[in-house]
């Protein structure tokens, strides 16, 4: 999948099971009690950071993945 | 959670938001196709749903998202070292709030020197099922995302 094509299929355009079920892949999730991959995210005012840094700044960090819908 | 990021926050815990894709795009939140509209839907998550916790926006192709198993609402705890120590399909106010109670107790008993070793737990918790406030949700991003949901069969 060329990134393109990448883009359009994350950002589904309706919810079908056809859409969203290919992508609900917890079970295959990083494993606990390992180091866990780290990628860059942004802050609302469009500062870049790493999610490696936030759950440097505290003993634990909670993170909740979501949307508005 | 914004309630139980406050209740935490004394005890070294910090919480962050993280912004993925719509679940539901309908018409007044469709499908992501550029980073200034995720921004956009972010801030109304702030603005509109009241998040105040700290709200990261992953990547247009949500790389953070997939990579952890793309559910829609899950919830993810990271130690310090970057080990996740708690991981949940789904986002339960009570399920997280229980799951820190005990890794603080854990901190503390380390203070205390007793010798801890970690070993690994499978769990089934229990949500509230509110499907009231789901439809709410589905409108408030439209109709498409209303109908949608009723014709997926999910």
């Amino acid at each position: 999948m060329n990134n393109s094509d990448l883009l359009t299929a994350y950002n589904y355009d309706e919810f079908t099971q056809a859409k969203v079920l290919p992508w609900l892949n917890f079970d295959n999730s990083p494993p606990l009690g390992e180091p866990a991959p780290d990628f860059p995210l942004w802050q609302l005012d469009g500062v870049a950071t790493t999610l490696g840094e936030i759950w440097r700044q505290n003993q634990l960090t909670v993170v909740e993945f979501g949307s508005f819908t | 959670m914004n309630a139980l990021a406050e209740q935490f926050t004394l005890h070294g815990v910090g919480s962050i938001f993280l912004y993925t894709n719509e679940a539901h795009p309908g018409e007044n939140f469709p499908h992501l196709t550029s980073m200034t509209q995720k921004f956009e839907h972010a801030r109304a998550l702030r603005d509109v749903l009241g998040v105040n916790r700290p709200i990261l926006v992953d990547a247009l192709d949500g790389a953070c998202h997939r990579a952890y198993g793309s559910m829609p609402n899950m919830t993810w705890i990271f130690n310090r070292a970057g080990s996740p120590v708690y991981k949940s399909d789904w986002t339960d106010h009570n399920s997280v709030r229980n799951a820190l109670a005990y890794f603080i107790d854990v901190m503390q008993r380390r203070r205390g020197r007793e010798r801890l070793v970690p070993f690994r737990v499978e769990r089934l918790d229990y949500r509230t099922s509110d499907p009231d406030g789901f439809q709410a949700g589905l409108a408030r991003s439209g109709p498409k995302a209303v109908r949608e949901f009723k014709e997926s069969g999910l």
